[in-house]
């Protein structure tokens, strides 16, 4: 890895050069909170946010997607949709850009790559940059506090200072024509240290980290702790909708008003709807909340693991932010906690 | 629900009906929004009877029954059972067809009602009274078009679903996850009661976008969890009995139905 030094003022330089040729998509201040969207100004960009509402996957896994155009009376495709835009997410956090390479890793499989997630993904570059943790933050719990592949540039703020970890060339170009680039001196190299250790003792320490979670997942599968949360669920999956790694979608078909043409789209779905695993016949197999809000935690906090060897989960808070009754992995992991201590008693 | 079984084997467009009961006729004249793809959607059907249209009466042979508000009256009740006799489909459109709508707040207490609008006699032309109810409380709905009022597109999908089949499914998870998406933020931290949290998702989460709280038009979702939607409003500061107040707006019949009702 390269690492390089600029200025905080040479920002918006790096963002106006990125502008020449790409979408800009940054956190930008919505009422009380953040969102990503395109930015046509450095000015919009708050980039000392600190959470956005959704999370960056929208871009990659679009809400609803054409897949193709069809010809209703042919019985035939007519287009193969493609709109992809090159494109810059500029200013995210670690536990995203975390979430992002679980969500290659799914959607690059070579048994099933997905061509559509694939053009996305080769149509954007990403620019990190370090943060604050907010009192819902646990990226640390789940090895998602410090992005290491993933950008192509990561902003670790230092001071007055940025030093940029430098991840690709066409990044490197683009930074190097846009800003002064210095080399990273000692003096840079101490604060970078300063910085890192002042936010991991910034993160919220009533959030407990319980490392043996997905063993304890598997012992107390039946614990009368799921109905609980399964009790409370609104199944509104609020939590997936948020979620930087819910990667779920449903496939149907839209007739446009003559019901001549149409289009085939993928929308987002998740595990916590209720009618998620319904099979043909009626039959749903998780057909209690209980069961569906257990089944969407053991795949972020232990299914994804054996898989793909780390956790789905990164930690990023949002759901806990976005969900009305208190469900989320850290209350999964305040209950392991309690168990821990009560079976130590 | 599939595609229509033909009464004859020429062949014809499918024949559709539209029935307007105890509502606004709004979800109707919505119909009509579509403007410019009005003429492709009427192209594939025969239209046999809209009210809205023409004075002609409705004939006896037809394919798909659009049955838009609440059955309030007994006349009302063998409308739709015989229309359900007849066709190869129906389709419940609005709120007051799917859920009883506002027809159904006086579903407790029809009698208390009618006494409080007209004194000692009904009159004759509002036919024979009976608690309202929605379309699919007689019976069966093949497909059900929500809101109020209707969004025309989707009456079209669901109209499209009808005639030649859909791979869609309706939702049943309630609306704040399809509000999240929008990342609007959500109303309760505004200070608004919302009902999103109890309401079938499915609409886009048109009104909390503009800024204005989900009164419940799209209907109680079968797996709301209203319980702890009370709860959590009142933990917001909302008294649960204006909670409950609100979602009586649309949804009285169901929650009479699942013992929340009055």
């Amino acid at each position: 890895m390269l690492y390089r030094v600029i200025d905080r003022a040479d920002v918006p330089s790096l963002v106006a050069a990125f502008m020449e040729r790409y979408e800009v998509v940054a956190p930008v201040r919505r009422g009380e909170k953040y969102v990503f969207e395109a930015v046509s100004d450095f000015d919009e960009i708050a980039l000392d946010y600190p959470t956005t509402i959704a999370s960056p996957k929208k871009y990659f896994l679009p809400a609803t997607e054409t897949l193709f155009a069809f010809d209703a009376r042919e019985n035939a495709v007519t287009d193969y949709v493609d709109e992809v835009r090159p494109r810059v997410l500029f200013g995210v956090h670690a536990c995203d850009i975390n979430g992002i390479m679980n969500l290659n890793s799914v959607f690059n499989d070579p048994r099933y790559p997905d061509p559509y997630y694939r053009a996305h993904e080769d149509a954007t570059l990403i620019v990190g940059v370090s943060c604050t943790p907010t009192d819902t933050c646990f990226c640390h719990l789940m090895d998602s506090e410090e992005a290491r592949p993933g950008y192509d540039l990561f902003l670790n703020a230092i001071g007055d200072r940025y030093l940029v970890s430098i991840g690709s060339v066409t990044a490197a170009n683009i930074l190097e024509s846009a800003c002064d680039v210095r080399e990273a001196t000692d003096a840079d190299r101490a604060a970078f240290r300063a910085a890192t250790r002042a936010r991991q003792r910034a993160f919220n320490p009533a959030i407990p980290d319980v490392q043996e979670i997905p063993m304890l997942m598997d012992a107390f599968h039946e614990d009368a702790f799921w109905d609980e949360l399964g009790g409370r669920c609104l199944s509104c999956n609020a939590c997936a909708s948020v979620c930087p790694t819910c990667y779920c979608f449903d496939i149907r078909d839209t007739l446009d008003p003559g019901a001549e043409t149409g289009r085939r789209e993928r929308v987002w779905d998740a595990c916590t709807s209720p009618q998620f695993a319904m099979v043909a016949g009626g039959h749903n197999f998780r057909a209690t909340p209980a069961a569906r809000v257990r089944h969407r935690m053991y795949h972020k906090l232990n299914g994804f693991l054996a898989t793909h060897d780390r956790s789905l989960c990164v930690g990023c808070g949002r759901c806990a932010a976005a969900c009305k009754v208190d469900i989320s992995p850290i209350a999964v992991l305040e209950f392991f906690e309690r168990k821990g201590a009560d079976d130590g008693e | 629900m599939s595609e229509i079984e033909r009464v004859t084997d020429e062949p014809c467009a499918p024949r559709v009906v539209f029935i307007g009961l105890a509502s606004c006729f709004g979800c109707q004249i919505n119909i009509t929004n579509i403007e410019k793809h009005l003429l492709q959607v009427l192209g594939q059907i025969e239209l046999g009877y809209w009210q809205l249209t023409s004075s002609e009466p409705m004939p006896d042979a037809f394919d798909v029954a659009v049955i838009e508000g609440a059955v309030t009256t007994e006349e009302a009740a063998e409308t739709v059972r015989r229309a359900r006799e007849r066709a190869g489909c129906v389709i419940a459109i609005g709120a007051c067809a799917a859920t009883g709508g506002i027809p159904g707040m006086a579903a407790p207490d029809i009698t208390g009602c009618a006494a409080a609008v007209y004194g000692d006699a009904v009159p004759e032309a509002c036919g024979v009274l009976r608690a309202p109810a929605p379309v699919s409380a007689l019976v069966d709905v093949d497909f059900t078009v929500s809101c109020c009022p209707v969004d025309p597109f989707e009456f079209v999908r669901v109209l499209d679903a009808a005639l030649y089949g859909s791979n869609r499914l309706a939702p049943t998870s309630v609306l704040c996850g399809q509000c999240a998406q929008g990342e609007g933020g959500c109303l309760y931290k505004r200070g608004q009661m919302c009902l999103g949290l109890v309401t079938r998702s499915g609409c886009g989460a048109k009104c909390p976008t503009l800024g204005r709280a989900c009164n419940g038009c799209a209907g109680l979702s079968p797996d709301a969890n209203v319980g702890a939607a009370r709860a959590f409003a009142a933990s917001r500061g909302h008294d649960p009995a204006r909670f409950d107040e609100a979602l009586r707006m649309f949804n009285t019949v169901a929650l009479v139905a699942a013992g929340e009702g009055e």
